[in-house]
């Protein structure tokens, strides 16, 4: 086989193919070698954070916004979608689906009214956008119950299916399968959307607006549709998050949080869908592989970030990329 | 006897194990025996040794430790390792019932997720006897369920909010006593002791801020004070200028409960007597508080802590032996004066220690020997829990006023 037929679109087609069976069988596999309680629920949470940041990295990466106001986005899908099922007594799924379609809303709306701002205007406004939800959250209390915080939320209602024992969300490892496999689901609509002519014209916005819409591409309305499409992921993940850990409280959704979040698409690859996957497991996992070196946890976390920013500014993709060239270069002058 | 070294011992149990040819064996025949049974002696010494050894690792209470360690609550966490590890080493020296005492510590984080992580990761790794921490409310709610389900005892000294212990679980104690201890005791000795009649209320926007200062407004309310103000702010709030201003327009208060950490709390105190408001600034209101501001804090405020009166979870003033005996081990220790933080990391050990003694030695006992405290003596006060496992001692309260010299003088109202 040639290496122009090896590469062509169905190759790779059939590639990605396979890197989702292999990714779901990954997501199948980890629960049952992981056994500890302990591990169990930080894959949970790498799932979460893997929402947050392919959502961030949709509207970054992809559409070129810097969007600090992911926390605001992640804190809406979690208050709406709790309150929805502790104050009204909203079925879960139904609780779900207004918390993403909510947070999708925000990011719309924050989106209309910042649509002309670009770079660093873009980011305080979206910070500003951050600390009002914050406060809300903080301060009305008849409402969010503020600083008194929403204690045992219940997990997800059992899932019944006919001829099989129920599943329960109680258990952490159902509850893994079903973050994660929302998070492939995610990843996939996501992916579909950057290869397709909407990736496109997103990209062609975040080169250069100015050339995008003399091609007749809408600049203001893809940047809307970025915004609602990456703030409706990050609404999924705070939905999860409240009903992963139980308990709300504003300050989970403090500003500091977008910060965590864009670190994760930095770290990953910002503009490659994979990178901030992997971004997403190893800020999340590295603080906890730490903690055995007690004191020095956090320096050593905020060194080996300052090295990959450092060293690979492109992140992990950046750095796998370099280490396949080398590799394949030995190997080619291995075969001279 | 023929001289046998370790290292024929070694030969001896090569001879056994392996086996060699027979002019060999012949060759050693005279020794084998008598050195068989020196070898058979020695694995069993080795054996005894290593099963006693195994005994002794299992004499261990293993105690975990959630702590804020990083984030703005990290001062608690440095605070609170020191009264631990005094209070250790002290049992360590002789041991309780023979069982000595190991620790792990794990950043909580002062906040839900980080809390229940670490939490998670004490219980999967660790498997402590008991567990203590977490100082602040949100994280010690997120934990609980998660420790209790592990059927773990976990003892708390650090979070005020009255969920903690209402309803609570059967495997969580609280030494520290509640908002609502605090509260209607504050209100109470207020409204008898200093004849006050109306208040203003102070408080941050947290759950315990809120909840505190409910406590005192209902009690107060239903003793016939009157709330003339009442005002909350967020941990954000820097300048205090406006609220003081604000205090001084709303009418005669007698006394002003604020409920605020350290920083932000000094910040108040200047700006009412700033105002003119408090007896620091020349006014008549007389500032109330409870546990949150640690010793040390009239010298950081100044002049205007004058006539401050306010609840102290360590009083150093106290003249029990076991007080006298905490603070100049710790002085030795660390060269600083204990501050509340210290003396209950320091209690929460103790406390353990005496559950040991009195029979504990995992962690379903540990939980039922802790339920059954009667009296156990503490330097912060006493300790007995009630069915909610809340201390119901009023000797954990501690009043002090604040001098013009800014020295305490303690009240003894309980």
């Amino acid at each position: 086989m040639s290496d122009a037929v090896a590469v062509g679109p169905a190759y790779r087609s059939s590639r990605r193919r396979l890197a989702f069976l292999f990714a779901a069988l990954v997501i199948a596999v980890l629960p049952l070698l992981l056994t500890s309680g302990y591990w169990r629920t930080n894959l949970t949470l790498c799932a979460i954070n893997v929402l947050l940041a392919i959502g961030l990295d949709f509207i970054l990466g992809y559409a070129g916004q810097l969007n600090l106001g992911q926390s605001a986005f992640y804190g809406l899908g979690a208050y709406v979608s709790t309150l929805l099922i502790t104050k009204f007594g909203v079925h879960f799924w139904a609780a779900f689906a207004a918390g993403v379609a909510f947070a999708g809303l925000a990011g719309m709306i924050l989106s209309l009214f910042a649509v002309r701002l670009r770079g660093h205007y873009l980011a305080i406004a979206s910070l500003g956008f951050a600390v009002i939800v914050h406060q809300i959250l903080l301060n009305w209390i008849s409402l969010t119950q503020g600083p008194l915080g929403i204690y045992g939320i219940p997990p997800p209602p059992a899932i019944a299916i006919p001829g099989l024992p129920p599943i329960e969300f109680s258990n952490q490892v159902a509850l893994f399968y079903l973050v994660s496999a929302f998070a492939l689901l995610a990843y996939l609509l996501l992916d579909q959307l950057v290869r397709s002519p909407i990736g496109e014209a997103l990209t062609a916005v975040r080169e250069d607006e100015i050339s995008a819409q003399s091609l007749g591409i809408n600049a203001n309305a893809w940047k809307v549709f970025a915004f609602g499409v990456g703030a409706a992921v990050g609404g999924a993940a705070g939905c999860f998050y409240a009903t992963f850990v139980g308990t709300l409280v504003p300050d989970a959704f403090f500003i500091t949080e977008s910060f965590t979040i864009l670190a994760m698409v930095i770290v990953g690859g910002m503009g490659t869908l994979i990178g901030p996957v992997f971004g997403a497991i190893l800020l999340t996992l590295l603080p906890e592989l730490l903690r055995d070196i007690g004191d020095l946890r956090l320096v050593v976390y905020g060194l080996a970030l300052t090295l990959v920013v450092l060293f690979m500014p492109g992140g992990l993709v950046q750095g796998w990329e370099l280490l396949r060239r080398k590799f394949a270069g030995a190997r080619v002058a291995g075969g001279r | 006897m023929p001289h046998l070294s370790w290292h024929d011992c070694r030969v001896d149990i090569f001879v056994v194990t392996v086996g060699l040819g027979d002019k060999i064996a012949e060759e050693w025949e005279p020794l084998r025996k008598q050195r068989f049974i020196l070898a058979v002696s020695a694995l069993s010494l080795i054996a005894t040794v290593a099963f006693s050894d195994a005994n002794a690792q299992d004499k261990t209470i293993k105690i975990g430790a959630l702590f804020p360690m990083s984030g703005p609550g990290a001062y608690f966490g440095a605070q609170d390792k020191q009264g631990v590890e005094l209070a250790l080493e002290q049992v360590n020296k002789e041991g309780v019932n023979g069982y000595k005492f190991t620790i792990q510590y794990e950043d909580s984080a002062c906040a839900p997720l980080p809390a229940s992580q670490a939490a998670k990761r004490l219980l999967d790794q660790y498997k402590p006897d008991v567990i203590i921490g977490e100082e602040c409310s949100d994280a010690t709610l997120a934990i609980m369920p998660i420790i209790a389900q592990a059927k773990v005892p976990l003892l708390n000294a650090g979070s005020s909010s009255i969920k903690i212990t209402e309803p609570g679980n059967p495997y969580t104690f609280r030494i520290l006593p509640d908002e609502v201890m605090q509260g209607v005791d504050l209100a109470t000795q207020a409204y008898n002791k200093l004849n006050a009649r109306t208040a203003v209320l102070l408080y941050e926007n947290t759950n315990s801020g809120i909840g505190n200062a409910k406590v005192f407004k209902d009690t107060f309310e239903k003793l016939g004070g009157k709330i003339i103000a009442d005002i909350g702010f967020g941990r954000d709030v820097n300048d205090f200028t406006a609220i003081a201003t604000r205090v001084a327009g709303a009418g005669k208060a007698d006394v002003i409960p604020t409920y605020t950490l350290e920083g932000q709390g000094l910040k108040i105190t200047q700006a009412l007597a700033q105002a003119g408001v408090t007896k620091g600034g020349g006014g008549s209101a007389i500032q109330l508080g409870t546990i949150w501001l640690p010793f040390g804090f009239e010298q950081k405020a100044g002049k205007a802590a004058e006539g401050y009166v306010r609840i102290v979870q360590f009083d150093p003033t106290d003249t029990r032996p076991v007080v006298k005996n905490f603070i100049s081990a710790f002085k030795a220790k660390f060269n600083a004066d204990p501050t509340h933080l210290n003396a209950h990391a320091y209690d929460q050990i103790m406390l353990i220690a005496d559950a040991v003694k009195r029979g504990a030695k995992d962690a379903q006992s540990m939980r039922d020997t802790l339920a059954a405290t009667k009296d156990f003596q503490g330097v912060t006060g006493s300790v007995e829990f009630n069915k909610h496992n809340q201390n119901i001692k009023m000797d954990t309260i501690h009043y002090m006023r604040t001098e013009p010299d800014l020295s305490w003088t303690a009240l003894k109202w309980n």
